[in-house]
């Protein structure tokens, strides 16, 4: 056991990767007052932007999958926003179109059975000194860049938060449109590009799963880390280190589950499964995050 | 906190505007080649678990549908379930508008099948891989534990590190008599072998695919026979990832999807089953009852990935096709963990 300890925390950062690219994303929209359950959606779109645009290489990729994001986003807040509709309904009806729209689009565009294309994945780019750590050091900093750009958001996004005015300004929509509104706050802007900066992380977030981990598309590849990704968000609290944190977590609990089913242990396999959601569940249960909820979360 | 005064929304266009575009983004699902006589014209639906584009368990019931299409000039539908509560729902569709025979493909289907089928006597329903006789229920049952087995016979005499693995994507029935089948196939050749299994959850998830992999690989596994359709892809990568690795395909012909890796695939001539089956019922020949389609009847097999074959040492590629040989000529019957109900079998 000890001895795949250092294979388990890489998959933990690896499997923890695009949850928190997705968390932290909806992190931003939630401090907003939104509540974009279209974040599924989202991500299936990005990791079909990033197939198509993989064929200018990975850069292409990761612009393609972002760009995807955004535009499943803008569906989002057309709606949500735009029309005033209920979010909830709305993000379930963009997931759905999104599940629809990329299964169409990919049959049509490779054949009706597929064609299981490959993709190049990119390398993972070990930073020197630092992934020579014993232990930890591959884990942590012999990744793709996407894991980098994560550990890159949750200071960056700490700072917007909560040194910056536009920062403020974002989270007082959240608790308060109305009375922001009174002080000259732009609202519906701020919550705008709130929802678009969502859908960019999560197209990466759907990038990273094609272009750094499976080097394929399926469809339905997401496979429900969009609504993990927002019980991240309430489990860190709508803050960007305890959303990272959390979905380390969760990254560690899958990982243990992946692990503890290879040892070939004569136990029902769904115990493992669940493993990474019984602990969101006892957690959630555990932290009471009511009180740190933005007030006007999910309000039109 | 503020209390907010009820706003007025446009609420009721937009949510009338949603189902609308979900429909337009969804057609593609359910394919209606409409006939212009409903009356004269043999019509064949398919319901599958999952897209029909994961090269593997969906994509060959497909291709048995186009199959049926082309060589008995039907009138052909396809639906991708989204939920087990669609399965009936799904099966009445088709059941109401007149279809002679309807396909659920996978045992997960059977149920449902079952409970809808009385209401529509003229419909035959089939269940691939099902589990139950019905007078209008059939479960098409398939051997594919015989080239399981020849898959473990090549793995166990392969492995280095005698550790081989398997991984599925939920341990439904089929899967998990074929994966004792590969063991015993396995263990035939090589007392010392050991087998581990992982399942992924979905069949979907093509990066815990590769995680699985990925963590069975960490723990010295050099075989692995993925049984995961489009989860399965995840598994080539993580085979592609590492050295020396190699993985069996299953359900359709997979060796060309990840040549480099694949050494041979586990495969079930679905089109073959679904056009023999088809046939019948268009001539009124149909009796209900378990269809058992295995090696015997050319059905399942195992397919060589051309590629690998100077790489296999001869002594091994004789005893893989002995091994076949002996399940074709029934001397040999690889173990099978029994899942048809034979209370429901008809007299």
């Amino acid at each position: 056991m000890i001895a795949n300890l250092d294979a388990l925390l890489e998959a933990s950062v690896r499997t923890a990767t695009p949850l928190a690219l997705a968390a932290l994303g909806e992190t931003v929209v939630e401090r907003a007052g939104v509540i974009n359950i279209g974040l599924e959606g989202i991500i299936l779109a990005g990791a079909f932007g990033a197939l198509v645009g993989a064929s200018a290489g990975a850069v292409g990729g990761i612009a393609a999958g972002v760009l995807a994001g955004v535009a499943t986003a803008a569906v989002f807040a057309a709606f949500a926003l735009g029309a005033r509709a209920d979010q909830i309904i709305v993000g379930t009806a963009v997931t759905l179109l999104a599940t629809g729209i990329t299964g169409t689009v990919y049959r049509t565009a490779y054949g009706a059975t597929g064609a299981a294309l490959t993709i190049p994945t990119v390398a993972p780019l070990p930073i020197p000194v630092l992934s020579d750590i014993p232990l930890v050091g591959r884990a942590l900093f012999a990744q793709p860049a996407f894991t980098y750009a994560a550990y890159l958001l949750v200071p960056a996004l700490w700072w917007f938060l909560y040194r910056t005015h536009m920062g403020l300004a974002l989270r007082a929509v959240g608790e308060a449109p109305e009375a922001a509104r009174t002080v000259g706050i732009r609202e519906r802007r701020l919550r705008l590009g709130a929802v678009l900066f969502g859908g960019m992380l999560g197209g990466a977030s759907g990038a990273s799963l094609v272009l750094a981990q499976s080097g394929t598309f399926a469809e339905g590849m997401s496979a429900g880390r969009g609504f993990i990704a927002i019980a991240i968000v309430v489990l860190g609290r709508w803050h960007p280190v305890g959303v990272g944190l959390a979905a380390v977590l969760f990254g560690v609990a899958s990982a243990l589950q992946f692990f503890f089913q290879a040892m070939g242990w004569q136990l029902p396999y769904q115990l493992f499964l669940l493993l990474p959601y019984a602990l969101t569940l006892v957690l959630l249960g555990v932290r009471r995050g009511r009180g740190a909820a933005p007030a006007a979360l999910g309000q039109a | 906190m503020a209390a907010f005064l009820p706003r007025p929304r446009r609420f009721s266009t937009v949510v009338h505007a949603i189902p609308l575009l979900l429909t337009i983004a969804c057609s593609e699902a359910s394919r209606d080649s409409r006939p212009s006589d409903p009356a004269s014209t043999f019509r064949v639906a398919l319901l599958t678990p999952g897209p029909i584009s994961d090269q593997a368990w969906n994509s060959g019931a497909y291709q048995g549908l186009m199959r049926i299409r082309d060589s008995l000039a039907a009138a052909v539908s396809h639906i991708q379930t989204r939920t087990p509560a669609d399965f009936e729902e799904n099966f009445r569709h088709y059941g109401s508008e007149g279809y002679q025979l309807v396909f659920g493909h996978g045992f997960e289907f059977q149920d449902a099948a079952e409970r809808v089928a009385p209401d529509f006597p003229r419909t035959v329903f089939i269940t691939t891989s099902g589990s139950r006789v019905a007078p209008n229920v059939s479960p098409m049952v398939f051997g594919f534990e015989d080239p399981s087995y020849v898959a473990g016979v090549l793995a166990g005499s392969l492995t280095r590190s005698n550790v081989i693995g398997a991984i599925g994507g939920t341990e439904i029935p089929p899967v998990r008599s074929s994966f004792a089948a590969f063991e015993a196939g396995a263990r035939a050749v090589n007392a010392r072998v050991r087998v581990l299994t992982s399942y992924v959850g979905n069949w979907e998830d093509a990066s815990a695919g590769k995680e699985q992999a990925i963590a069975q690989i960490r723990r010295g596994t050099d075989f692995i026979f993925q049984n995961a359709d489009a989860a399965g892809l995840g598994i080539f990568q993580a085979a592609r990832e590492s050295e020396g690795v190699a993985v069996f395909g299953a359900n359709v012909d997979q060796n060309s999807v990840a040549p480099d890796v694949i050494i041979g695939s586990v495969v079930i001539d679905l089109p073959h089953a679904f056009l023999a089956v088809a046939r019948d019922v268009k001539e009124g020949r149909f009796r209900p009852g378990v269809l058992r389609l295995g090696s015997v009847t050319g059905v399942t097999r195992f397919v060589l990935n051309p590629a690998w074959r100077d790489r296999v040492p001869a002594g091994v590629l004789a005893r893989v096709d002995s091994t076949e040989r002996r399940i074709i000529s029934g001397a040999l019957q690889p173990p099978r963990i029994e899942f048809v109900d034979s209370v429901g079998r008809l007299p």
